[in-house]
């Protein structure tokens, strides 16, 4: 089928692009107008985008390939250019239509901000740089693009720049991430000199890994599918590089909602995704990558059962999320990955939207000052509730699909890594139930002024509200155990997810107990004291809320050995290598000063060493005839 | 239409032109001063970039190329065996000036720091017409380095910004400027002498060139570089010279260690990086942006015409040294920038670990890699170059670069700061800026025969993003004290470099080819004359 | 002994005395007049070849009255310089005259 649209998806990122220029070059007087120039281009990249979307849904039409020379390197000419697959459209789909739902969200939530032309200025260049990820059709652009999206995150989280933690959170967020970008950057120098012609593109990839294995061997596959599989957990947030997500929550909410739920962080995902076939090929990167997936999904579920700030709950509800979709494709489910993905980007963002529109409303992100909200924000309530029980996965709402989608490739593939997938369900429903039932029901614990005053958000702020509300709960049709549409489009025909009745009960089974349980807990009813942990293993509790120390053990292991480093060397730098130097400069001074003793200025003593010199020459020059 | 006139000898001139000129104005006008320095930085700059649109790669810079001869002196012939039929024997200092893929983009980067760092003297308040002739003299200096095709005029150019950069510092610098200029010529002087010994031993042992007449050979040394190219590749060339003398195989090796070590020192690396430290942290920050941004440069443009391309067989046994140098460099700066509690100190060790990725990629031996060397080479002038200006526009300010003293800048100076977060980024090598290439390109050069060392040195970008982050941010961001409230925003004269600089970066980072494209031909010779020893 | 060897002898003592006159004497007076001695030496030395050389003539005669009148030019500048070096300084003591050492 011809394609129309598709020879025009680099409009998609233009869009946001000249946004982000506009924005720069008119600098602060665009305050009140930003808002709207950055949502007018994201509109208008969402409805290129749905365009081929829709176009690529019609029929199987051919993917559609534009470059040009981008960089010589030696003899080969490396190219920057777009691919639109049913995949990327489909991811390229979700990011413009999060923006659009973001940045509207923005207009309300940064109103009276003096920097909010900044604010959308550096979210038009993240949406840019995004859907430059999502289109690109080789390893080193999609690298560019992927450096970006994380500077743009760091930006953002420091926006709020005056703040110390902001300040401290974004360089975090930066470093981590970068340790993962290394391992990526790694990847792609050890993928250009053994390609065959240098070749970067995914589809020379999917050439040489899928279908022409053995070019490559089997050790050097898996160390480059681990590299970027460490690009990926850096960009995702899985454990061990984990620790930046939780402190960007420094960032402004809808920052959280953009970039550390729905879009940004899941690029880890797509990008193993992308390079699946490398991964494929080597069965020790599949288990690692399951591994992690599996621990990180539990590990941060746990974490966020003893979390207080609203926003930290919910980014290691997003940590733990991702490590599912890891976990899929640890098991070799693309599809479950992405299809959890697409369902996770809109619950997730409409959780934080909905935990932005709370935070406005009561100034503070602690839920033990919160409660009895729902009352007086009911558009909020509703929604988040929606949001709560979709990440919880309870049938019929998008998050049970996606997620028992995972846990029946899991339970196919490596039975018990299903057990660990539906304990973190269990989890996951126990903290929802927490958040939800401390900050909407029960008696208001903050200050009465505050809660006198929360009220409503404006509508500009509701209605993303409301319309990822029906997407969370309507997203998961696209792939049910009954009619799956989804799984043959993305992966081409083929894979069929077989409908795993024990998957389903059981991932039921746990969600309903995890919320039962936050219900007795939490309820008010009393049933169960919320300190019945903290009361009998106080260092359990303690444990999960410094999150396993591992921030501190970091600071240990790392921060300050890498600051004893540079003391020593600057020590060796000041003492050794520049004593040298002076060493150097004073001994030729020294034998100076030892030679200006010898010129006293004394005619006569010069005239003494003169004939002196001479005696001793004329007698060395004698003397040589009796040797 | 350029080819018809002499316009390497006008962009090495006429700065010259200039210095003359504004020696010839009244002293206390440090306008007129400071715009005839500017136009006479801009005019080179132009041509240069005419230059630049009119070069084609594949026919090189012959077109332009341009000789002369300023002195002949006869040599003592009689301690010549006249049976070896040479009957007359000379020694010829040429005028050469040539351009080619190398040297282009380097001229290019000194029109550009140039003229910025003109722009950028609205700093320097005192003794204005001893400032501007020396300023523009050092601009000779520097553009006849990169276009001189001949040794011995080389080593004039080079010698030639020594002495400008020695009063610019001494006079204009901080607290220990003394200190600092004597260092930097102590150095810089022992570096050209061992340049110089170099120099002979190439003058006296391939310099030499030989005509066929009647009576017999005429013999003619000269340091020409195209002859000592061509008399290298020639096995036959000693011979057909009445048996002149030929570089011999410890000869070889004595000139590579001489010319290693003396654009070593100007690179520089390590342990010989002290004197740099001095330089960054005392000079003027004008100053500093031509000594960053450009003398460094002539560092590497050294190890890649003299050293690279003359000892490929040398340089062939020597790389794992120099690529186990760079990661040293890369690292070593990295952590001690980490470390430093004065920016300037830590751009001057990022420097440090900047020029270490230079010897990743000259050590990687292959066009990748050389290309990246040069790469990073521009793309670290630009990028020094502007961190220096902004660190000049806010130590005039602030009157301090002190990190724990600064603190919040962005919410009184938000353009400077948002510039200086984007050099920052630049420098910690964010791809879309030009940074990145440069580093790529090294690495990937090198990568290809040196995987670990490569991985180690990958590292450095690491410690790339903690140092730039942590001094950066801890001025820009974070709580602002009381005394920053009221500080004024850059000028429109500082603002114009600074904004041009970073379009230059962007420009670099997003199309790459524009440069690459330039250097397209450039190591030809050398890759034939590599490939010839690994098959041999 | 032969004449010429005697003609030398004496010159060299002569020389002798005269160097170790400007090596050693504090008065500068003195030590030019040590000076003087040294180019008399020499002096004799050139009319002692001039007379029992190899090959005798009066080319040695004629050098040493050159000699003799640049060494009288030498004493006159001399003296001139001391008196002037005494009027400034008070002092004929060598050991004080150090100007190019401070």
């Amino acid at each position: 089928m011809a394609t129309v649209f598709s020879q025009y998806a680099w409009l998609v990122p233009a869009f946001p692009l000249a946004a982000f220029a506009v924005l720069t070059a008119m600098g602060r007087q665009q305050n009140r107008t930003g808002g709207w120039i950055a949502t007018i281009a994201s509109l208008a990249s969402f409805v290129v985008a749905l365009l081929i979307l829709i176009e690529r849904m019609s029929g199987n039409a051919d993917d559609y390939n534009g470059s040009f020379d981008w960089l010589r390197v030696g003899g080969t000419q490396l190219t920057a250019g777009y691919e639109v697959t049913n995949l990327t459209s489909l991811m390229m789909a979700i990011v413009t239509f999060v923006s659009l739902l973001v940045n509207l969200y923005s207009i309300g939530y940064m109103k009276g901000d003096d920097r909010a032309a900044v604010f959308f200025a550096y979210v038009s260049l993240f949406v840019s740089s995004m859907l430059g990820l999502t289109l690109s059709d080789n390893l080193l652009i999609m690298y560019v693009c992927w450096e970006l999206v994380g500077v743009c995150s760091f930006l953002l989280i420091g926006f709020w720049f005056q703040k110390p933690e902001a300040r401290a959170a974004a360089k975090k967020a930066f470093i981590v991430t970068r340790i993962g970008d290394l391992g990526l950057l790694i990847a792609i120098l050890l993928l250009f000199w053994y390609m065959p012609g240098h070749a970067l593109d995914f589809s020379s990839l999917h050439n040489v890994f899928g279908t022409q294995s053995g070019l490559i061997s089997t050790s050097l596959t898996t160390l480059i599918a681990l590299l970027i599989f460490l690009g990926a957990a850096g960009k995702s947030g899985q454990f061990p590089l984990h620790v930046w997500l939780p402190d960007a929550m420094e960032g402004p909410t809808p920052i959280s909602a953009l970039i550390h739920a729905a879009t940004m962080v899941a690029a880890g995902v797509f990008l193993v995704v992308r390079t699946f076939d490398i991964f494929a090929a080597a069965p020790a990167a599949m288990d690692t990558v399951a591994i992690v997936g599996a621990f990180t999904a539990i590990f941060a579920a746990t974490i966020g059962l003893a979390q207080n700030d609203i926003k930290r709950v919910l980014a290691f509800s997003t940590v733990s999320q991702l490590g599912y979709m890891m976990l899929a494709l640890g098991v070799g489910s693309t599809t479950a990955a992405m299809f959890h993905l697409f369902t996770h980007a809109f619950f997730k963002a409409l959780l934080f939207l909905a935990a932005g529109s709370v935070i406005h409303a009561v100034h503070t992100q602690d839920i033990r000052e919160m409660g009895g909200l729902g009352r007086r924000m009911k558009t909020t309530a509703w929604t988040f509730g929606i949001g709560a029980l979709a990440l919880s996965g309870i049938p019929p709402l998008s998050g049970f699909w996606s997620k028992d989608a995972i846990l029946g490739a899991a339970l196919d593939d490596r039975p018990w890594l299903f057990v660990v997938g539906a304990v973190a369900a269990f989890f996951t429903a126990l903290y929802m139930a927490r958040l939800f039932l401390l900050v909407f029901a029960g008696k208001p614990r903050g200050s009465a002024e505050a809660y006198a005053h929360a009220k409503e958000s404006p509508a500009v702020m509701t209605v993303p509200l409301v319309v990822l509300a029906v997407l969370a709960v309507a997203a998961g049709f696209v792939m049910t155990p009954f009619q799956d549409w989804l799984g043959p489009w993305l992966s081409g025909g083929g894979e069929k997810e077989d409908a795993n009745g024990v998957a389903i009960v059981v991932s039921i089974v746990v969600s309903l107990l995890g919320i039962g349980l936050g219900w007795l807990i939490y309820g008010g009813r009393g049933a169960v004291r919320p300190d019945v942990v903290s009361s009998r293993l106080p260092w359990l509790a303690r444990l999960l809320e410094r999150k396993y120390y591992v921030d501190e053990l970091y600071d240990l292991l790392f921060v300050k050995s890498l600051g004893r480093l540079g003391q020593g060397l600057r020590f060796f730098d000041e003492v050794v290598v520049d004593g040298a130097v002076r060493l150097a400069g004073s001994a030729v001074s020294a034998l100076g000063r030892a030679n200006t003793r010898l010129q006293n200025g004394q005619v006569q003593t010069y005239g003494l060493v003169a004939i002196i010199a001479a005696v001793i020459l004329v007698l060395a020059i004698a003397g040589r005839r009796f040797w | 239409m350029l080819e018809d006139i002499p316009v390497l000898s006008l962009i090495v001139w006429l700065p010259l032109l200039g210095a003359v000129v504004t020696l010839l104005m009244p002293k206390q006008n440090a306008r007129l001063l400071r715009w005839t320095a500017i136009v006479f930085s801009v005019v080179p700059l132009v041509l240069g970039l005419l230059l630049f649109a009119s070069y084609e790669p594949i026919l090189g810079g012959g077109a332009y190329a341009e000789h002369g001869t300023w002195l002949s002196v006869p040599l003592n012939a009689e301690a010549w065996s006249a049976s070896q039929g040479v009957t007359s024997y000379r020694l010829v200092f040429n005028y050469l000036l040539g351009i080619d893929g190398i040297s282009l983009p380097l001229v290019l980067l000194t029109g550009i720091v140039s003229t910025m760092s003109a722009l950028a003297t609205v700093h320097i308040h005192k003794r204005w017409k001893t400032f501007y002739p020396l300023f523009l003299l050092l601009q000779t200096g520097m553009y006849g380095v990169f276009l001189a095709r001949d040794v011995v005029l080389f080593f004039i150019f080079f010698e030639l910004t020594l002495l400008p950069m020695f009063f610019l510092i001494g006079i204009w610098g901080y607290f220990g400027k003394e200190k600092a200029a004597n260092r930097f010529l102590l150095y810089n002087g022992l570096g050209s002498a061992v340049m110089l010994l170099g120099f002979l031993i190439l003058i006296a042992t391939l310099g030499f060139s030989a005509t066929q007449t009647a009576g017999g050979v005429e013999l003619v040394y000269s340091g020409s570089y195209d002859t000592m190219l061509a008399n290298l590749a020639d096995p036959n060339a000693a011979a057909n010279a009445g048996g002149a003398m030929f570089l011999s195989g410890n000869l070889r090796w004595a000139a590579f260690i001489l010319l290693l070590i003396a654009f070593g020192i100007k690179l520089p690396f390590f342990p010989f990086h002290t004197w740099m430290l001095k330089v960054h942290t005392e000079a003027p920050p004008s100053v500093v942006m031509i000594h960053s941004g450009i003398l460094l440069k002539m560092g590497v443009y050294g190890l890649i015409r003299f050293v690279a391309l003359l000892f490929p067989g040398q340089i062939d046994s020597w790389a794992p040294v120099l690529a186990t140098l760079g990661v040293i460099n890369i690292l070593y700066g990295a952590i001690l920038a980490c470390a430093q509690k004065e920016f300037k100190l830590v751009l001057a060790y990022s420097s440090i670990s900047h020029m270490g990725i230079v010897l990743l990629g000259i050590a990687s031996l292959n066009e990748t890699g050389f290309e990246g060397a040069i790469y990073q080479a521009v793309s670290h002038g630009l990028i020094s170059a502007l961190l220096f200006l902004i660190v000049g526009s806010l130590y005039e300010r602030t009157g301090t670069t002190r990190l724990d003293e600064l603190g919040g800048l962005a919410r009184s100076l938000p353009f400077t700061s948002g510039i200086l977060l984007t050099a920052g980024l630049a420098s910690l090598g964010l791809p879309g800026l030009s940074g990145f290439i440069g580093e790529f390109l090294s690495f990937l050069g090198l990568f290809d025969t040196w995987k670990w060392l490569t991985a180690i040195g990958v590292l450095g970008v690491l410690f790339a993003a903690v140092y730039v982050l942590r001094g950066v941010l801890a001025m820009i961001h974070g709580p602002m004290q009381e005394k920053w409230i009221g500080l004024k925003e850059a000028r429109f004269i500082e603002a114009l470099p600074m904004v041009a600089l970073t379009a230059l970066i962007v420009l670099l980072g997003v199309y790459p080819s524009l440069l690459t494209d330039l250097m397209q031909h450039g190591f030809d010779g050398l890759l034939k004359e590599l490939q010839t020893r690994v098959g041999g | 002994m032969s004449m010429l060897a005697s003609y030398l002898t004496l010159a060299a003592v002569l020389f002798c005395i005269g160097l170790y006159g400007v090596l050693t004497k504090r008065n500068a007076v003195v030590v030019l007049l040590s000076i003087e001695l040294m180019l008399n030496a020499v002096n004799l030395n050139l009319i002692a070849f001039s007379r029992y050389g190899i090959a005798p003539s009066l080319k040695g005669q004629v050098f040493a009255l050159f000699s003799m009148t640049v060494a009288a030019a030498e004493a006159a500048v001399g003296i001139a310089v001391l008196i002037a070096l005494y009027r400034n300084r008070a002092t004929v003591n060598v050991d004080e005259f150090d100007e190019l050492r401070r």
